[in-house]
């Protein structure tokens, strides 16, 4: 029987799925038969909401909703990549047709597609197709976030702003590529945060917490509020009354959970095939060597359940996986993609990740961990005589010459082993090469933590995680 | 019909828009659309790396139920269903809208405009951005035997549109294109840590980009990093290059900020106009329609037109930054600051910041390389998203600089820079040499006294 050919209106009413085939075989045949090596297609459709509390009101509802494709096409070892809201058949095949111009390629080739045509649809949404209309309601959402704003005031003290924040990030995306990829997804990501300021006379303190999880509608409606508002309003009484840290070299505990961020800049970056092309990390030929602390053992993955970093597959349509990248202080593997791989030869590791169709898949982190250790975490901190417990961190960045920093949003000061008065205002700087030898010690509490990843191809969810992990010396910037 | 991703057409736009409306019941709207057509290229030691395009679209929409009350939605889907759902989305927001602060139509929204000189390029086209990136790459590579790579670098230009509209018939609508070009570069010596810095330009059209100056600049600044140096902890007098005072006023301008006041997020009160923030020689004025703010908007996403305005005159407050909603809380006019939404959100447009006309402007004849105490020069700040607490006040930032010790600069090691904006303002000692036009603002350097640096010395 052969099956009618749906409308552009049809296929863009209904969800990605094998309708689609026609459409993008004949792309994608037409792509490799002007020229192209390789041929992918990215097809996303969005939809976002994200409400603000502030005090007691609901100040802000938007809802976003949008769609579009990117079309990338590799040549030799170069690829020209261009993206659209058009997904009409004009509109792609547009796309298309400029993508192999940057290639110096076009539709007038008569060279034979080699195609074969796409495989029958890889579809790991088949279970999350109702996961939109399952999430919370509006009402429910804004009554969630007002229970948290309340929360905080009745916690807190000497409050000047009370904020909550909501945001529900729904994505399906199908990818089709000309090596027989053929793959379709949702993805849902929904994460709270709560923040306040508080004021007492000249003293300030600002205090924000995040949390995030993906793949399970009910999260919001699970989110423990109580928990959450007392986590931000400790924090803040400890932080008002808080004197500037020294500045100065000194040993450093980093709790666990959001510590793990100091991997994710000071390490994990470097080790992202898009960061070897650069030519930009120094452990581009490291492989089998040690460039860490014994104690060290780091992981990158896509599969922990409910993890803001898990995908069921990445933005390439390889399945997520899980990547040891160092044990035990000896460098194992990069974080790879498709062209990370075409241009460095480390194998795809189910890294291709994107923020939406307008940016090209990079290698880039899911889940990254710090592994537990063996240690107690009070026994970290017996172990330093004067030095900074970094409770709960900023965020943080690295530079083009692996020099990374990130900020101390609630530290204190340990001294004979003992946690003693809270210190504000300081940032952690430092280079990987130098500091991943100084991890000498990691605990056995590693929790996970929800966060966001800007880098090459955009803002995208991640974990960062670790358990309590003892820095012998790092520079700790303040006043 | 469709609007297209590469152009819009406001009048069909209002007509979709009236035709659904109505039938929706819908009496009061706006709307800001924009779309763009990018193209860009990196290269890698003669190679191209990645060649890019993008077709943009996007819209958002605000309407106002009948008890009043704002919703929004936004989409980049501009066909007629994408239209309809919305203004219906929109509409089912409004009944979340809050009623306690309700926008309004910008009172300016159809007040004449400034009209801005900005020429129109056509694009230049892919392969030309290519060869012409290509080429600088290889003019940088060639500068010095320690540049290897540039690793971070980019050629691009944009086209781009974008409108305003409102159901009482208000119609704003910008047409524009820019490029732009950025260059770090790379460099190391034997048994030296790697060193990197670059520079940027900006132009209406790639034709126009100075791109031999941006070569010029990423080669000078980085050779000058090679030979670095640890520095001593300690406090110095700091010479912040225009670049990075711009970087910090941008970082803490919740100062200005009317939105931020009526939050209770900013280091001002409602009542701070009048009272002094800075040394009483320091002027800081908004002024988005400066012919150096390369994009410039003679509107902004309320419609009201975009204007030059004194926040610091002679270090006193003179004005916040508003948009229809704080202007009409605080009783004064808007200031083309906003952007659209149901909480509309206020920035700021492109600082200018040097001597107040008719003072001193602090110490005279300040020459770093001329200074009788070591000196640090801070060239650019780092990371500011981390170590900028802008709510409190408070910094602690990385930074990209040399110390200058008996005319003699040397580039600093890791280091960081840390204080409070307050007294940062509080503590310049003067500028020194004429006010640099950057894509941020327009500044000279400025002299700040007892700022805390750590180092690893």
């Amino acid at each position: 029987m052969i099956a009618s050919i749906p409308s552009h209106a049809e296929l863009l009413l209904g969800p990605f799925d094998q309708r689609w085939s026609p459409r993008l075989e004949s792309l994608l045949a037409m792509g490799k038969a002007a020229g192209a090596d390789l041929v992918e297609i990215f097809l996303e459709r969005t939809d976002h909401l994200g409400v603000l509390a502030e005090q007691d009101t609901i100040t802000s509802v938007t809802p976003a909703f949008g769609m579009g494709a990117g079309i990338r096409v590799f040549r030799d070892q170069r690829d020209g990549f261009v993206s659209t809201n058009d997904l009409s058949e004009a509109g792609l095949t547009t796309a298309l047709t400029q993508a192999l111009g940057m290639l110096g390629l076009d539709l007038d080739g008569t060279g034979l597609s080699g195609f074969e045509g796409l495989p029958a649809l890889r579809d790991f949404a088949l279970e999350k197709n109702l996961w939109l209309s399952s999430c919370p309601e509006l009402t429910e959402s804004t009554q969630k976030l007002l229970e948290g704003t309340a929360q905080l005031q009745q916690k807190g003290k000497h409050l000047q702003a009370r904020r909550g924040s909501y945001a529900r990030d729904w994505q399906e995306v199908m990818v089709a590529a000309s090596d027989g990829t053929f793959g379709r997804d949702i993805r849902l990501h929904q994460s709270v945060g709560l923040n306040v300021l508080a004021a007492d006379g000249d003293h300030r303190a600002g205090v924000g917490r995040r949390y995030g999880t993906s793949d399970s509608p009910d999260d919001l409606r699970q989110w423990d509020v109580a928990q959450a508002a007392d986590e931000v309003c400790t924090s803040a009484g400890n932080m008002l009354y808080a004197d500037y840290v020294e500045a100065g070299q000194m040993p450093a505990v980093l709790a666990n959970r959001f510590g793990g961020v100091i991997f994710h800049e000071a390490c994990g970056h470097l080790l992202e095939t898009t960061q070897v092309e650069r030519g930009t990390t120094p452990f581009a030929e490291k492989v089998g060597e040690t460039i860490a602390h014994e104690a060290v053992t780091a992981i990158d993955e896509g599969l922990t359940g409910g993890a803001f970093g898990s995908l069921s597959m990445d933005d390439e349509g390889l399945e997520a996986q899980r990547t040891v990248l160092i044990e035990n202080g000896v460098l194992k593997r990069f974080l790879s993609d498709r062209a990370g791989e075409l241009r460095t030869g480390h194998a795809r590791t189910g890294s291709g990740r994107r923020q939406s169709h307008t940016f090209a898949a990079a290698s880039r982190m899911r889940n990254t961990y710090i592994a537990a250790g063996p240690h107690q975490p009070e026994d970290l901190i017996a172990s330093v005589d004067r030095g900074l417990y970094c409770k709960s961190m900023g965020g943080g960045s690295v530079g083009p010459t692996g020099q990374f920093n990130f900020a101390v949003e609630e530290g204190y000061l340990i001294e004979d082993g003992k946690l003693t008065k809270p210190v504000k205002g300081a940032t952690l700087i430092g280079e990987a090469k130098e500091v991943m030898p100084r991890i000498s010690m990691c605990a056995n509490d590693l929790e996970l933590a929800a966060g966001f990843c800007g880098s090459v191809s955009g803002s995208i969810f991640v974990t960062v995680g670790q358990p309590h992990i003892k820095v012998d010396s790092i520079t700790v910037g303040g006043r | 019909m469709s609007q297209t991703n590469q152009s819009l057409n406001a009048e069909q736009l209002r007509s979709q828009l009236e035709g659904i409306a109505q039938q929706h019941g819908i009496r009061q709207w706006d709307l800001g659309a924009a779309c763009s057509t990018d193209t860009s290229v990196q290269v890698d030691r003669g190679e191209p790396k990645q060649l890019k395009g993008a077709q943009r679209s996007s819209i958002t929409i605000r309407v106002w139920n009948s008890e009043g009350l704002v919703g929004t939605t936004s989409t980049s889907d501009l066909s007629q269903s994408g239209l309809e759902r919305a203004l219906s989305g929109a509409r089912d927001a409004a009944a979340f809208g809050n009623a306690e602060e309700t926008p309004a139509f910008s009172p300016l929204a159809t007040a004449p405009l400034t009209a801005l000189d900005q020429p129109l390029h056509q694009p230049q086209g892919i392969l030309k951005l290519l060869e012409q990136l290509k080429a600088a790459e290889h003019d940088l590579l060639g500068r010095h035997q320690a540049i290897s790579t540039v690793p971070y670098n980019g050629l691009a230009e944009r086209s781009s549109e974008r409108i305003y509209l409102n159901s009482d018939g208000a119609c704003r609508q910008q047409q524009l294109t820019t490029a732009s070009i950025y260059l770090y570069a790379r460099a190391e010596e034997s048994g030296r840590k790697p060193r990197s810095s670059g520079a940027v330009r900006l132009a209406y059209g790639a034709s126009d980009l100075d791109i031999a100056g941006c070569i010029d600049e990423a080669a000078e600044r980085t050779i000058s990093h090679l030979d670095y140096a640890p520095v001593e902890t300690g406090r110095y007098t700091c010479v912040l290059s225009p670049e990075a005072f711009l970087d910090l006023i941008g970082a803490f301008s919740n100062l200005f900020n009317a939105r931020s006041v009526l939050d209770g997020v900013s280091l001002s009160q409602k009542d701070s106009i009048g009272q002094s923030l800075a040394v009483p020689f320091l002027s800081i004025d908004d002024n988005g329609l400066h012919p150096g703010n390369i994009g410039a908007s003679n509107f902004d996403g309320e419609g009201t037109p975009t204007r030059k305005l004194s926040l610091l005159e002679g270090g006193v407050l003179k004005n916040f930054l508003h948009s229809e909603a704080t202007a009409r809380a605080f009783g004064v006019a808007p200031t083309g600051h906003a952007g659209l939404g149901a909480k509309v959100s206020v920035g700021p447009d492109w600082f200018e910041i040097g001597p107040t006309p008719g003072t001193s402007g602090g110490q005279s004849g300040l020459d770093r390389f001329k200074a009788d105490q070591p000196i640090i020069w801070i060239d650019s700040l780092s990371a500011l998203h981390a170590g900028v607490k802008a709510s409190q006040g408070s910094f602690s930032l990385p930074f990209d600089g040399w110390l200058i010790k008996g005319g003699e600069a040397r580039s600093i090691d890791a280091a960081t820079v840390a204080g409070d904006i307050r007294q940062v303002l509080n503590a310049i000692v003067g500028f020194e040499g004429e006010a640099k036009v950057t894509p941020d603002g327009l500044c000279p350097m400025v002299w700040v006294e007892g700022l805390s640096i750590t180092g690893e010395a």
